[in-house]
């Protein structure tokens, strides 16, 4: 197993982690809360896919001639782009879909790239409003 | 011509506006693509730290054109400012 599937699937433990923490909490807060969770687990499904999707789609350009991998990687990514844009339209028409759990869930790959890749040290927001010269 | 027309038709000229936020990350993805096979050709054992920090860019990169797309859409299918 290598360390970038062990990376992409901890990413996707998260996103299904917070998926069902969301559908939960809806329970508790609409009265009709089957378009919101419906829209939630869709959402943060294709949100998967199209990581998983991407994952590959480097995985294979890296291997590539520059100029090759430029072309495949910017074509793909309008595959995925078209994706996308087809589950939006589709929540935003049908009524047994939330359109924006639809958008929260596609989000929610970036939110815990950013949440636990990114923004996870804590020494850095202890250091926040430090000035180095002050060291 | 009344003003839902109008509303409409400035809308789909905002939405094809906003469809144009799309193509930015597209680019940016195969320049990145194409920086990442340049330095996997001149490292070959940094494979691995170069995919998975290109996985997360890309990840997060994309954002700003699903937010295009989003707004592009909304404006053609649940358009608020057409009255209900």
């Amino acid at each position: 197993m290598t360390k970038t599937y062990e990376l992409e699937v901890k990413i996707i433990k998260w996103v299904l982690i917070i998926m069902c923490g969301l559908i939960a909490v809806t329970f508790f807060i609409f009265k009709n809360p089957k378009p919101w969770a419906l829209g939630y687990a869709f959402g943060s499904l294709i949100g998967i896919l199209n990581f998983i999707h991407l994952g590959k789609t480097i995985e294979r350009a890296v291997t590539m001639n520059p100029g090759r991998a430029q072309s495949y990687t910017s074509s793909r990514y309008m595959l995925r782009y078209l994706t996308t844009g087809v589950v939006i339209a589709i929540s935003l028409r049908a009524d047994h879909l939330n359109g924006m759990a639809v958008i929260i869930g596609l989000l929610l790959v970036k939110f815990v790239i950013f949440s636990t890749q990114v923004f996870n040290s804590k020494e850095y927001f202890k250091r926040i409003f430090k000035r180095r010269e002050d060291d | 011509m009344d003003g839902t027309d109008l509303i409409k038709a400035c809308s789909a000229i905002g939405a094809g506006l906003a469809m144009i936020a799309g193509i930015g990350p597209g680019i940016g993805q195969g320049y990145a693509a194409g920086k990442g096979a340049e330095g996997v050709g001149r490292q070959p054992e940094a494979q691995g730290d170069i995919v998975r920090t290109m996985l997360l860019g890309a990840a997060v990169a994309e954002t700003t054109g699903i937010y295009g797309l989003i707004v592009a859409l909304i404006l053609l299918f649940a358009n608020p400012f057409l009255p209900r």
